[in-house]
């Protein structure tokens, strides 16, 4: 299966982890992931006003080119890009107004190959003909858990893992529609299928603190104390994420957590790729654990699950 | 005995700004205090959530547009999963957001950021603050 996949601006550069473990991981499964030509960063953030509608201008363009290429289905990892595109296509099928706008200004969009130095313009109108997919409903819908299960090539041995879905996978709830936004089942049961045991608790679909962590560095290592205590206190050996910057408050600012509050010893954070290639058989080191500031390693070893010591 | 408010012009025209940019009908708000309850961030605030809206109900701009809780909203969207009349509280911080002063200082511009910081950040987060925050 060959199927269009959106990096994003992080994934290439701080948070190569997500990325080569999406890669390592899609190829024991026999999916040959493509990226669109010329894709530029998303915006990170959906614009929330009627009157900013310029933040559109990029996910439509990155999305017209998918379909250009012949692609139906874009594929993302990284929430905030996944939730901007997906925001972003919804807008450009729902208001027509939007749609026209935001085409109007794409259509005289200049390419320039950069072999041929050959340049292209006036584009066709981008009507949301592509689906925007995060790899975790990817894997769900396109794929099926049953062949994950077929290819595991390890055996996790239930490994107590909670999973973290964050703001942006499943908020807002009209327009993401992935889940119940407040009793979601997609990454439990993703956990499930590659050997791990979800724990449940009850911080999943909190805020990590998000952008806050550079503005007000404090509330982001309080609101991501919050959501790794309550995995501790609920048994997990790990969190998981999907988020390249809930990774960076939960993992990144672990030392600080630990800093502000006395009672926290610290819980190491996975990407849900790197449990997915571990699980299919993909070697330590097509991991990405060196980005770690908490060391994850114990999690990925062959010895037995039960003796990860956090 | 029933009080009845009315909005003058200017409070009038507020109101108006805020529902046509955020798209929202912020009447819509009968003060559960849903959104406040869940909100990440309430702690910090010294507005909470259902309080920047019923004062955006009162036309109130002065005490809306000075208020910290602007830039406290993460836009985490859990106010909106949990408001049992749709309102889109995150639209709403955005509306008031954009009809700060156009001429005013950023809230957090990229001068506030240490190189340091900023090379260890994942971009996205660089991306996102500043879009929010700068004008």
């Amino acid at each position: 299966m060959k199927i269009h996949y959106y990096p994003g601006c992080t994934l290439k550069q701080k948070t190569t982890a997500l990325d080569i473990s999406t890669r390592e991981a899609m190829k024991r499964l026999d999916i040959e992931l493509v990226e669109p030509e010329g894709w530029s960063c998303c915006g990170a953030e959906y614009p929330l006003t009627e009157e900013k509608i310029a933040g559109l201008a990029a996910p439509i363009r990155v999305l017209r080119q998918v379909r250009d290429e012949g692609g139906d289905v874009l594929v993302t990892t990284c929430s905030f890009c996944f939730a901007v595109l997906k925001r972003a296509d919804k807008a450009i099928k729902d208001d027509p107004l939007k749609h026209k706008r935001i085409n109007a200004y794409l259509r005289d969009d200049i390419q320039i190959n950069p072999l041929t130095k050959e340049r292209t313009t006036g584009f066709e109108d981008y009507n949301g003909e592509v689906k925007v997919l995060h790899l975790l409903e990817f894997l769900r819908d396109r794929v099926g858990y049953l062949k994950i299960r077929e290819r595991l090539k390890r055996d996790l041995k239930g490994l107590a893992v909670a999973p973290y879905y964050g703001c942006r996978v499943l908020r807002p709830q009209k327009e993401m529609a992935v889940d119940e936004p407040d009793s979601p089942r997609l990454f439990e049961e993703f956990l499930q299928a590659v050997g791990c045991a979800a724990v449940d608790y009850p911080f999943k679909q909190e805020c990590c603190g998000s952008y806050l962590s550079v503005s007000l560095p404090a509330a982001a290592t309080e609101a991501s104390y919050r959501v790794l205590r309550s995995a501790r206190m609920n048994g997990a050996k790990a969190v998981a994420v999907t988020c390249p910057l809930c990774f960076y408050n939960m993992d990144h600012r672990q030392d600080a957590i630990k800093e502000t509050f006395l009672d926290f010893t610290g819980l190491p954070v996975v990407f849900f790729t790197q449990l997915l290639a571990w699980a299919l058989g993909v070697e330590k080191s097509m991991l990405g654990l060196g980005e770690h500031r908490v060391p994850a390693d114990s999690l990925f070893s062959e010895a037995p699950a039960t003796e990860v010591r956090t | 005995m029933r009080v009845k408010l009315k909005a003058g012009r200017d409070q009038r025209k507020f109101i108006e700004r805020i529902e046509e940019l955020s798209g929202e009908n912020v009447f819509a708000c009968y003060q559960c205090g849903r959104c406040s309850a869940g909100c990440p961030m309430a702690s910090e605030m010294d507005l909470l959530p259902n309080q920047i809206i019923r004062l955006v109900q009162m036309g109130l701009a002065e005490d809306v547009l000075r208020s910290k809780t602007l830039f406290l909203c993460a836009s985490c969207f859990t106010c909106e999963s949990r408001c049992p009349k749709g309102i889109d509280m995150a639209r709403v911080m955005e509306a008031v957001r954009h009809i700060l002063d156009p001429k005013g200082k950023d809230a957090f511009g990229p001068g506030e950021i240490s190189p340091e910081l900023a090379q260890e950040v994942p971009q996205q987060v660089l991306v996102a603050i500043f879009r929010k925050f700068s004008k």
